[in-house]
């Protein structure tokens, strides 16, 4: 029996120890930390509780049966808290053979899925991995495509997140991917699906890992990636941070933090948010701020498809993802990019039970054979999709222009929209005046001083809250400055709301 | 009395002057631009017409406009302010013909001392001390090089319709001579619609010192003592205070008794202001030149005199025989007045533009310590446009005595909330605390002298790290103990806060670690640290950034600014940037690597939002450090960007005539 407890204190030793001291070190070297110093972070002091510690691996190919076997074999797996609440963990340990995956390590990984599954609770994977553990063929991608369809099976159901802190490649990427969040950390991390040795082979491309497939490269250029962080140490902390926007499963509202940030709050300030000039920018961030509990705003995709606002805010204590168009940037249109990027995220909210605000300001889809080329049409219709989908409580506030068919993207009425408002600033219009004008008298398009009278009377007509409100198309006009109140009464009254799709396999958006 | 005047102005000073209007039970019409169309006074004012185009040459200094207003709106008085048509003789005469009174002196006054030539002749008939010069207008750059010699280095090219620092120069040796005078036509025909200059001795080490007076049409004159104006950086004041720590009471009565002589040789009726400059070692004043209308600091003359300048203006106009004598003046406490710009201190002081986004000062208050008055003309969610003064507000105090003007400065700065554009209260607050400010022994050269290099967050040391490592705990143990607050906890192993932290202050030069021990008490949080206790009491909530709160009973305020996972606390023009975790992640953070800043000496970035004049260089060409680069204009300002160090331009990223955004690529070098 002693003996017993001796061997289980050496074996978890060794397992501490993952890959040996030096390549603690080594690991250290780069700027990270290891598989087990990321768990100490993510979750409350002393709640980790660890599985398959003992779990080794059984290849016996190339010299892996002389091998030292370590054990838990590269992931470390179990359950804790974060504020309390149940997450599931995995965290690659690169120490031991690179944090290849092998039959072993993805059986781990497919152990904490399988439970969260059972006990609704999210799942958060740290990938640090070289990829598969050659060795083992076709064992090792056996491995990965069991996570694979564990991450579409648990997609909707628990919130999946992974946190990319080390190499992530080939594909071992396609188990992130499907994952609801992709967080990422600058100067440590990559993904790709091919390396810059075979992209130099292929298409005789020089790139560094970085610029392939860095964080900086997935959250500006691919949109692969939701967020970058600075170091391991932020990275962590903001994922605690972020989880306490998320419930832990799709049969549960999102958790409450309460606040003392009065929900009546009235800010003067946003009276003046929008220019007299209807061609003037302005920061629609600055809105979102002010309406949120605490100015508590966190930002998805931030440097990504800047033309739309993505990311989670609290009303009243209670999680709502936000949409918004953001005029800096392209004027606020929707393109490609931008509809994929707000798509994704209300199809999230409403997986979640999470309400969604929108904040309106939009000239219209972008133009040019580029967007249409690239088929602005489909991804122009997912985000169509998700809101005409989306079930859970909808409000949104049109500040300035909503014109076109992305009027009726933008959680309009005529989507379901549960509640919709406008601000005084509203303009409700198939299109802008100037256009609209040039087409609706073409027969006066020489004659300027005719086509300006009709522009202002297309103005006087059109550009304002009013045509929409006299069709129910509108619930109600508001000042700015009462904006954060009247979403908050909207949220509070739509709580309980309860709306079904009919019975179907699932549906066929636009992929 | 008047029953409605017009005030021919814009920004705080028609906000202030509106004040007293109303205080008086007169109604009150604001012009303004399209630019201005929300701004304050507009709001504020009983009416409201609009003149003209952003630009002031289009609107606020067009007389017909102004003048067609009066009548538009049966104004029977005009009150100009201070800039813009203020000391305007025309403006003034034409008034006066159309039968409206000019609140402010008579046109000949201003005539007379409007022009700087003009009114040292006087000065000196009147026996008032002036400083060696030529006088007379010069015909070009040669000329005005020749006349310097004659007076000898350094000597101060001025444009003699100027006021405050606008349209002058300070020449060393003659190549200045020559570039200064040619600048300073341009700039005073541009800003004054007048380009006559003259020069004069530069006179070394001097204290800026000027006298208000009061004259009323019945030949009754007073002086309402000094106000000294030495700080000041370019020749703009930044800080003005009454009394002056440097003049004593004969002095005062001597500088005074010039001053209403003065303003007896031009039969002056209004308020007015004889300025000075005054050697420190000497105790000589010389007469500088007179301003003819309301100062930008006249506050701090009111506060320690207790009269309403405006208000007498008003009287005086109206034909009111002034209220007291030489002998009712008095000088009660101390008064102090901070101009807070909307500038970047930390970026050469360039102008900033933008919205607005939080704009709270520090309330109005008076108490048993004193007074805390806040002039401005903006407000929160308001815009600061590129076509005016880059002054959006005074900060002005009033205590016993010189110490506690300070202190309440101090706290006050501390509470003045500006979000969105950049503003000079770091600067303010550094200068508030110098050890020579608080000496009282400086002169105008204080600025360049002790910030020769210009502004960075170093030279404003925080004597109390404590503090800020308490506040630090304390607003990090806040968010945390909110984020626990979550719902959905496991029953019965629910978060638990702990108490040990390890706040980490970050520094350019390596963090610093500091052991801290926080839990909530009462109203706030207890915090041990370094063997000291600190109980911290406040009703701070998250997401605020003020921070009023009590530190072991000593009140206190700060700025909180929380972004991801750093807490910048601003206190005391001071910003200190901290981290707070658990001992064992600042043990992990030590691990992680330092990530040097990208390297930007490669590129020529804009510093500030802007109109791009120029572009003086061209792709292939290689510039020697000092050279000129590119010009931009911003706040009717033209600011010359030079290399800094020898180059060879790559790229040129912007062009001419281009509007520019903070930090945009203007050039990249190779």
């Amino acid at each position: 029996m002693h003996d017993i407890i001796r061997q289980l204190e050496v074996k978890r030793e060794a397992a501490r120890l993952g890959g040996g001291q030096k390549r603690i070190d080594s690991q250290h070297a780069k700027g990270k930390l290891t598989a087990r110093e990321r768990i100490e972070l993510l979750l409350d002091p002393e709640t980790f509780e660890e599985w398959d510690l003992f779990k080794e691996h059984r290849c016996v190919d190339f010299g892996m049966d002389k091998a030292e076997k370590t054990p838990g074999d590269g992931v470390v797996v179990g359950y804790g808290t974060i504020n309390g609440r149940l997450v599931f963990v995995f965290s690659q340990d690169f120490t031991v053979f690179g944090g290849s995956l092998s039959e072993t390590h993805a059986e781990k990984i497919c152990k904490v899925m399988d439970h969260a599954m059972k006990v609704g609770a999210p799942v958060i994977g740290l990938n640090d991995s070289g990829g598969a553990r050659i060795q083992e063929g076709v064992a090792s991608l056996g491995g990965y495509a069991d996570v694979f369809q564990r991450n579409v099976m648990a997609s909707g159901v628990v919130p999946q997140i992974s946190m990319i802190m080390g190499p992530c490649a080939g594909g071992a990427v396609y188990s992130p991917s499907m994952t609801d969040f992709i967080f990422m950390v600058k100067d440590s991390s990559y993904m790709f699906v091919t390396g810059p040795e075979v992209v130099k082979t292929v298409t005789h491309e020089d790139v560094t890992a970085e610029e392939l497939g860095g964080a900086v490269t997935h959250t500006s250029k691919s949109g692969v990636a939701d967020l970058a962080f600075e170091n391991d140490v932020e990275a962590l902390s903001m994922l605690r941070r972020f989880m306490n926007f998320l419930p832990a499963n799709n049969r549960e509202k999102p958790p409450v933090t309460p606040t003392n940030d009065p929900a009546d709050r009235m800010d003067y300030s946003l009276d003046t948010l929008v220019p007299d000039n209807a061609n003037k920018p302005y920061d629609m961030k600055e809105l979102i701020v002010k309406i949120a509990d605490d100015s508590d705003f966190f930002e998805l995709q931030p440097d990504y498809a800047k033309n739309i606002i993505i990311g989670f805010a609290r009303v009243d204590g209670h999680p709502v993802g936000i949409v918004a168009n953001q005029p800096l940037v392209l004027a606020g249109c929707l393109d490609i990019k931008s509809s994929i990027k707000a798509a994704r995220f209300v199809r999230f909210c409403d997986a979640f039970n999470i309400p969604v605000v929108t904040f309106v300001d939009v000239p219209g889809f972008m133009p040019g054979t580029s967007q249409e080329y690239g088929g602005i049409i489909k991804h122009g219709a997912k985000l169509l999709y998700a809101y005409a989908e989306c079930t859970v409580p909808k409000v949104t506030v049109i500040t300035r222009k909503a014109y076109g068919g992305a009027y009726d993207v933008m959680s309009s009425k005529h989507l379901r929209g549960d509640v919709n408002l406008a601000w005084p600033s509203a303009e409700i219009a198939v299109m802008g005046p100037k256009g609209a004008v040039e087409i609706i008298f073409r027969e006066e398009k020489n004659n300027p001083e005719k086509l300006a009278e009709r522009e202002a009377e297309y103005k006087a007509k059109f550009a304002n809250p009013f045509v929409a409100g006299a069709r129910g198309f509108i619930d109600d006009v508001i000042m700015p400055h009462a904006t954060r109140k009247r979403i908050a009464r909207s949220l509070a009254m739509l709580r309980d709301k309860k709306l079904d799709n009919p019975w179907r396999k699932h549906g066929n958006i636009p992929l | 009395m008047f029953k409605k005047i017009l005030i021919a102005n814009r920004g705080e000073i028609a906000c202030r002057v509106i004040k007293t209007a109303r205080k008086m039970g007169i109604k009150t019409v604001a012009v303004y631009s399209e630019a201005d169309k929300d701004a304050l006074h507009v709001d504020l004012a009983d009416e409201a017409v609009c003149i003209g185009p952003a630009a002031s040459k289009e609107s606020y200094l067009v007389m017909d406009k102004i003048i067609a207003a009066c009548k538009q709106t049966g104004a029977q008085a005009v009150h100009p302010g201070y800039g813009f048509l203020s000391e305007n003789a025309t403006f003034s005469r034409r008034l006066e013909e159309e039968g409206i009174k000019f609140i402010g002196p008579k046109h000949y006054s201003v005539a007379k001392m409007g022009d700087k030539i003009e009114s040292k002749k006087l000065a000196i008939e009147a026996k008032v001390n002036t400083i060696p010069g030529y006088n007379d207008a010069i015909a070009g750059p040669d000329e005005a090089v020749k006349i310097a010699q004659g007076i000898g280095y350094p000597v101060m090219i001025k444009a003699s319709a100027g006021g405050g620092g606008k349209g002058l120069r300070v020449a060393y040796n003659d190549a200045e001579a020559h570039e200064g005078f040619s600048s300073c036509v341009n700039e005073a025909r541009n800003s004054f619609g007048d380009d006559r200059v003259f020069i004069e001795k530069y006179v070394l080490e001097p204290r800026h010192i000027e006298i208000q007076v009061l004259g009323d049409s019945h030949g009754n004159y007073v002086y309402l003592n000094e106000r000294d104006c030495s700080i000041q950086r370019r020749h703009q004041k930044v800080i003005e205070e009454a009394p002056s720590p440097f003049v004593d009471p004969e002095m005062r009565k001597a500088m005074g008794e010039q001053a209403v002589a003065l303003a007896r040789a031009v039969n002056y009726e209004s308020a007015g202001t004889v300025e000075f400059v005054v050697s420190g070692a000497t105790k000589e004043f010389y007469f500088l030149e007179m301003n003819t209308r309301l100062q930008v600091e006249h506050p701090v003359t009111e506060l320690i005199t207790g009269l309403d300048l405006v208000e007498q203006m008003i009287r005086v106009a109206y034909g009111e025989k002034l209220p007291l004598s030489q002998a009712d003046v008095r000088i009660d406490g101390w008064a102090m007045e901070c101009r807070i710009n909307a500038e970047d201190p930390f970026r050469g002081f360039l102008p900033s533009t933008g919205r607005l986004v939080k704009f709270q000062p520090p309330a109005d208050a008076t108490d048993a310590s004193g007074t805390t008055r806040v002039d401005t003309g903006v407000y929160d969610g308001g815009e600061i446009s590129m076509f005016y003064d880059s002054m959006i507000a005074k900060l002005i105090v009033h205590g016993r005595d010189r110490a506690s003007a300070i202190a309440r400065m101090r706290d006050a700065l501390n509470a003045f909330v500006i979000r969105g554009i950049s503003s000079n209260i770091p600067f303010q607050a550094a200068l508030m605390q110098h050890p020579v400010f608080h000496s009282g022994i400086f002169d105008t050269g204080f600025i360049p002298k002790h910030y020769p290099t210009g502004f960075d967050a170093s030279m404003v040391p925080h004597d109390d790290p404590a503090l800020l490592v308490s506040v630090a705990a304390y607003v990090y143990r806040a968010y945390t103990d909110r984020g626990a607050s979550v719902s959905g906890q496991l029953p019965g192993h629910e978060r638990l806060v702990g108490d040990q932290w390890c706040v980490v202050r970050l520094n350019p030069a390596g963090n610093e670690q500091h052991r801290v021990v926080a839990r909530p008490i009462a109203g706030g949080y207890h915090v041990e640290y370094n063997g000291q206790s600190f109980e911290i009491l406040s009703d701070w909530s998250l997401g605020q950034s003020l921070f009023n709160g009590t530190c072991n009973g000593e009140p206190f305020t700060m700025q909180v600014e929380r972004h991801r996972t750093k807490y910048s606390l601003f206190h005391w023009g001071n910003r200190a940037d901290f981290m707070v975790m658990s001992a064992r992640a600042a043990e992990l953070l030590a691990l992680m690597p330092d990530k040097p800043a990208p390297d930007l000496s490669k590129f020529l970035l804009s510093p500030m939002p802007g109109l791009l004049r120029e572009v003086a260089v061209q792709v292939g060409q290689e510039v020697k450090a000092g050279e000129k680069l590119a010009v931009i204009e911003a706040m009717k300002m033209e600011n010359i960007l030079k290399a800094d160090q020898d180059c060879k331009v790559k790229k040129i990223s912007a062009a001419a005539g281009e509007s520019l955004t903070v930090d945009q690529i203007i050039i990249e070098f190779e």
